[in-house]
């Protein structure tokens, strides 16, 4: 069975913590990989060997402005203008996966019908689609907490731990 | 109520101080502690789990 490859539309924090465990070329399977022009800036100010990596990367200026929906939930969820770009792409892409790992902007991305992933997500799909072991991918959840600025509590870490475990029998 | 120091950026900060100059709050520390209550609305515990855990049954069953 051939799996679809999708477009996905990438916010700052999802690259910046793939770049920092050395895995944004997990992203490399994907059909294309959009970026706001935003969002670029704000990578290039945080963390800009991110954008070094060699990926098919295509940046998109916001030509049209978000819909009114779509400005209402971002000023009530207090979203920044990267994820509000982001979005507006999503808006003309909606078959894509948003790439977010904030709590807030993904509620937005859920209620506005999109498909929202996260970091997590897209290290454990490299499995899936062969680009790692259940084993690498198990050493490279352990280096997030001492690798990245993604922060996700122990207890969690430990579940996913296990669930991966048990998903390969390791 | 629990007194807290800490930093926030200028621009941030003139932002606060100009709601509270055009009378929406009654001064800087009622616009952070609200804009603190919203925010830990929209990141609580459950939630933020809840969102990786499908990215963990995504992750090893989706279909892209």
């Amino acid at each position: 069975m051939t799996e679809e490859v999708r477009t996905i539309v990438c916010d700052t924090g999802p690259v910046i913590h793939l770049a920092e465990l050395g895995c944004l070329d997990l992203l490399a399977d994907f059909s294309e990989i959009l970026l706001a022009a935003s969002v670029v800036a704000e990578i290039e100010k945080h963390h800009p060997a991110a954008l070094s990596v060699k990926l098919p990367l295509q940046i998109r200026h916001t030509q049209n402005p978000a819909t009114e929906h779509l400005t209402a939930m971002c000023r009530i969820f207090s979203l920044d203008r990267g994820e509000m770009d982001s979005l507006t792409i999503m808006e003309n892409r909606s078959s894509a996966i948003f790439l977010k790992d904030d709590a807030s902007a993904r509620m937005v991305a859920e209620r506005m019908g999109f498909r929202v992933h996260g970091t997590i997500g897209i290290i454990i799909r490299a499995i899936r689609r062969r680009q790692k072991s259940p084993e690498e991918v198990l050493s490279i959840i352990d280096g997030i907490p001492s690798k990245s600025t993604l922060f996700i509590k122990p207890a969690l870490l430990k579940e996913i731990f296990s669930r991966i475990k048990k998903e390969f029998n390791i | 109520m629990k007194t807290v120091q800490t930093e926030v950026p200028e621009a941030l900060y003139k932002k606060a101080m100009a709601l509270v100059n055009e009378g929406w709050f009654r001064d800087e520390k009622d616009v952070f502690s609200e804009a603190i209550r919203r925010f830990l609305d929209t990141h609580q515990s459950e939630i933020m789990q809840n969102f990786i855990r499908e990215d963990v049954e995504w992750g090893l069953h989706g279909d892209d």
